[in-house]
């Protein structure tokens, strides 16, 4: 029955004959059913996909109320169709080769028919305008292109709907194709069922995609995000913990203060060995505020990494402060000139 | 810069993300880095040789400052204004330990110099336009969404992160928490230590 129909439409089309006013009639038919389709279809099924794929070449001239969220999509993959699979129609408009190439990709048991569907109406414009080719922005030409596209759309329309109600498979194949396909070219974003698929959704959705996986990171290292919902209340928790570890990081300051007339004197003793012990050893015995912290491993490699520092240096730090200020003065220069990246 | 002092070091823990860094475009760095803070940045804080590198940088610091306070006279006051400098070189030296590759550790690094650089400037001109900025915003305030708010404040708590896009944010945000951590663990310990050495001294002091 799908052949049927669609050769049917390429038998009226194919024959020269046929009058203007037939071609017309049929035209405008085939528009109130695409705008039936579109209705009925635009929210709802995903088959839509489809169809925005195989419109995926419209021009920018095919700016209409019907076209927009099909145009949406395809703008986007319209030059890519292009390189991607060679118009046979290379003198033509751009948007009739497009037209043409786009149906490259769809199920076998409509590709040979769609195509020669196509093709042959294709022929017939490109007789019909080969004066006007040239003459871009007329309205005469867009109106035909529109109204091809029209026409594609609604048979593609019909072709999907019955291809769909028969087996769900091939067209699940079809948008796979399409999706791989796109995936060779564009965004990897894939609309989900139910779901606009205009572009500016598309790029909302992957900006708010980007945010929440950020998000998400930020709820793991954060203590106590999992059990608050939203972003405001994990914006609320990561700021008060960000408040924290700037309070405790001003506290200990302040402490280091106090004992830091001591520090020499306690360097002396302690080597870096028992420092890194001491990390561990508070970080065992911390509240609650730090959880699930890993513990600084003990390292020998500590002692190693440290003589890689300050060559002048033993392991401990008993060396001469000379070296040591001169080696960290030389250090933080060239930090507080800044990173040249 | 620091990493031709540590050349040995570095290379072999952090050499897949700087050779990353090095090689691609500047147009592709944005989200080279955003990906790299965000898969490493709650790992990178934590390895081992951070730690020790923080801790040995914050040993030779604390003693610099100590060395520069020790020459002017001790007051009750200056335990206020010591603890504001040991928590600037703490950072400091956090920001160091970065590497440059966070937009906070960099604009802590950069403050210090337009701190230094204020001080010419005469504080009146500074303080009025404060002043008129924020009576303009006060007027035209205007409630923004909660969330909005929210990513204001953390923007604010961030250093240098006020004028940065959401999901930059984020991830410096991310970085910033995993550095703090570090940075509190570490002077927690370092703490600890003099505290457990300190009494030594002080008993042979008293």
């Amino acid at each position: 029955m799908l052949e049927g129909l669609v050769s049917q439409e390429s038998l009226s089309l194919n024959s020269m004959d046929m009058s203007v006013l037939e071609r017309l009639k049929w035209v405008q038919q085939q528009q109130q059913q695409l705008q039936q389709v579109v209705y009925q279809s635009s929210n709802n099924s995903h088959e839509l996909l489809q169809i925005l794929q195989f419109h995926g070449s419209n021009n920018d001239d095919l700016l209409q109320s019907s076209f927009s969220p099909f145009q949406m999509l395809g703008s986007g993959f319209g030059p890519n169709y292009n390189i991607g699979f060679g118009p046979p129609h290379e003198a033509m408009d751009e948007c009739i080769s497009r037209t043409s190439s786009c149906h490259m990709e769809p199920v076998d048991t409509i590709e040979v028919l769609l195509k020669t569907g196509e093709e042959n109406r294709a022929i017939a414009l490109k007789n019909k305008r080969n004066p006007e080719v040239k003459t871009r922005g007329e309205e005469k030409t867009e109106k035909k292109i529109k109204v091809e596209a029209e026409t594609e759309s609604s048979m593609k329309g019909k072709s999907n709907m019955r291809n769909t109600e028969a087996s769900s498979d091939t067209s699940k194949e079809t948008s796979k194709k399409a999706s791989e396909i796109q995936k060779l070219d564009y965004i990897h974003v894939r609309a989900r069922r139910g779901q606009a698929t205009d572009r500016h959704s598309l790029a909302e959705r992957a900006r708010r995609e980007k945010i929440s996986k950020k998000m998400k990171y930020l709820q793991d290292i954060v203590p106590g995000c999992n059990k608050v919902t939203g972003k405001a209340g994990m914006l609320d928790e990561i700021i008060n913990y960000v408040q924290c570890l700037q309070r405790q990081v001003e506290f200990l300051s302040m402490k280091l203060a106090v004992l830091n007339p001591e520090l020499e004197l306690a360097v002396e003793d302690v080597s870096v060995k028992q420092f890194q012990a001491y990390f561990t050893n508070v970080v065992a015995s911390k509240q609650s505020i730090m959880v699930d912290v890993p513990l600084f491993p003990l390292d020998q490699q500590g002692s190693l990494d440290l003589s890689a520092i300050n060559p002048n240096q033993t392991t401990s730090i008993e060396a001469p402060s000379a070296s040591w200020e001169t080696q960290s003065q030389s250090l933080y220069n060239t930090s507080s000139l800044g990173f040249q990246y | 810069m620091v990493e031709s002092l540590f050349p040995s070091i570095e290379n072999t823990s952090e050499s897949s993300p700087e050779s990353r860094r090095k090689k691609p475009r500047i147009s592709e760095m944005a989200e080279i880095e955003s990906r790299r803070i965000n898969e490493e940045s709650l790992k990178r804080w934590k390895t081992n040789r951070v730690q020790q590198i923080y801790a040995s940088k914050l040993v030779e610091a604390l003693r610099r400052v100590r060395q520069r306070s020790s020459t002017s006279t001790e007051t009750d006051k200056v335990v206020s204004g010591a603890a504001r400098e040991i928590r600037e070189t703490a950072d400091r030296v956090l920001a160091a330990s970065a590497r440059g590759t966070t937009r906070w550790s960099r604009a802590i690094l950069a403050s210090r110099v337009r701190a230094k650089l204020k001080k010419h400037r005469k504080a009146k001109k500074s303080t009025g336009n404060c002043k008129s900025r924020k009576g303009v915003t006060e007027t035209n305030r205007i409630k923004l969404p909660a969330v909005e708010r929210k990513l204001k404040i953390l923007g604010r708590l961030v250093p240098g992160c006020r004028k940065v896009s959401v999901p930059n944010l984020l991830d410096e945000a991310t970085d910033y928490i995993a550095a703090l951590e570090m940075q509190v663990r570490a002077m927690e310990a370092l703490a600890e230590l003099l505290t457990a050495a300190a009494p030594r001294t002080t008993l042979t002091g008293t």
